[in-house]
């Protein structure tokens, strides 16, 4: 799986209920949503210089009372609304009356899921070529000292180049990677009797 | 998701998860459920009715694991869930992904070297799953009640008489589903794939909840007679 950026959200809302009803709804739909609630705008981290949160949820009162503060995160910043009529809605704008499946569809459409940052630290990538051999040398059923001394390297080393074997590939045990091995050329079968 | 409650009937517990059907089979219950509630079923069976909605709730629910409650059950109760699990396992979830692998292999081109090494990998985890199966019969199980009945007072070190296969055979299939999802190539049958892949999704799903009890229940229950 893949390692979504934790994309925190503000909420500075006074009413209960709909804070409630928002948590639902994140953690069902959008966990990778980090939320955090304010009942009011006096609770919200006030440094200017950082600004760690990638959106707000507010109300339309709280919005005009904190014109200067929105403003300037107008991007980010998304009103909801009791009005039904979404057709009239800007785009920043959720109406909290619409049915579930319509809900999602708008909070989906302002979170821009897709534009969040996807990092993939280690996992996916290709193996180094250190590793490869390590991999060859498990596959063929040797132990870690046994590889330790085939390939002039402590046994730290081929201990830490496992560890990340396992971590790149999603593999665990031994003949998953020898699978792995197999299926993709680094080893071929008269090496090894499985 | 919510937790079935004793009250509700078996019938529409079932029809909205399908999933549970091999798991109250393997408990005695069948099908022909009637209107009948989970409890009254249980009654029918002679089964423990809190007993069969913690195994209920505990395949269906993730989160759901209560420990405490669990422990409170006889250890033979616990042995026996889990024993006619690795029967099930044997006779019917084994052969199956067996069988929609076999199929899987034999239709798709005759060319396509990394089916058989699937095949290859399936046969060394029904290898080790029948390893640990027998020895649980033969071994293991019979160890647990015994030092139940007798209250062994060495079974502290013995509690390690589990086997240990070579490789955890949970990790086993997980290795296998996704190394076909990652790396499978060249052609095959596409339905026939969806096939084996749901049939280890099934068996691994399973599986997860047997080890679950075996590790958590089952092996601290044991240790604690022995002290």
């Amino acid at each position: 799986m893949s390692v979504r950026q934790n994309k925190m959200i503000a909420v500075v809302l006074s009413d209960t209920l709909s804070c409630l009803g928002l948590q639902n709804l994140f953690d069902n739909y959008f966990p990778e949503m980090e939320v955090r609630f304010f009942a009011s705008f006096k609770e919200l981290p006030q440094k200017l210089q950082s600004d760690s949160f990638a959106y707000y949820f507010t109300d339309a009162d709280t919005f005009a009372m904190h014109l200067d503060y929105f403003l300037t995160r107008r991007n980010k910043t998304v009103l909801l609304n009791s009005n039904k009529d979404v057709a009239s809605l800007p785009a920043n704008m959720v109406s909290t009356r619409l049915p579930l499946e319509q809900m999602i569809e708008q909070f989906e459409r302002c979170l821009r899921i897709d534009e969040t940052v996807v990092s993939q630290p280690e996992k996916g990538k290709g193996l180094s070529e250190r590793e490869i051999n390590v991999l060859r040398q498990i596959v063929k059923g040797f132990t870690n000292r046994e590889i330790a001394d085939h390939l002039n390297i402590s046994l730290n080393t081929v201990l830490s180049h496992r560890k990340n074997i396992t971590a790149k590939l999603g593999i665990k045990t031994v003949s998953g990677l020898t699978f792995y091995a197999m299926m993709n050329g680094i080893v071929s079968l008269d090496e090894i009797n499985m | 998701m919510s937790l079935i409650q004793p009250n509700m009937a078996m019938s529409e517990v079932v029809e909205a998860h399908t999933s549970l059907i091999p798991v109250i089979n393997r408990l005695g219950i069948r099908l022909g459920l009637k209107d009948k509630s989970v409890r009254e079923v249980c009654q029918g069976y002679g089964l423990d009715a809190d007993f069969v909605l913690i195994i209920i709730n505990t395949f269906l629910n993730e989160e759901y694991f209560p420990e405490k409650r669990l422990k409170t059950f006889h250890l033979s109760l616990i042995i026996d869930y889990l024993d006619k699990t690795n029967q099930y396992y044997l006779m019917y979830q084994i052969p199956n992904v067996s069988r929609h692998l076999e199929l899987f292999i034999k239709h798709s081109t005759h060319d396509n070297p990394t089916l058989k090494l699937i095949g290859r990998f399936f046969q060394n985890f029904k290898e080790q799953l029948t390893a640990q199966i027998q020895y649980d019969e033969q071994v293991w199980f019979p160890y647990c009640i015994s030092s139940m009945e007798n209250n062994l007072p060495s079974a502290s070190q013995n509690a390690r008489l589990d086997l240990k296969t070579e490789d955890n055979t949970e990790a086993l299939l997980a290795d296998l589903k996704s190394i076909m999802i990652k790396h499978l190539s060249g052609n095959y049958n596409e339905n026939l794939c969806y096939a084996v892949l749901f049939a280890i999704s099934t068996l691994e799903k399973d599986m997860k909840q047997h080890n679950r009890i075996r590790e958590r229940i089952l092996k601290p229950m044991v240790l604690k007679v022995g002290k």
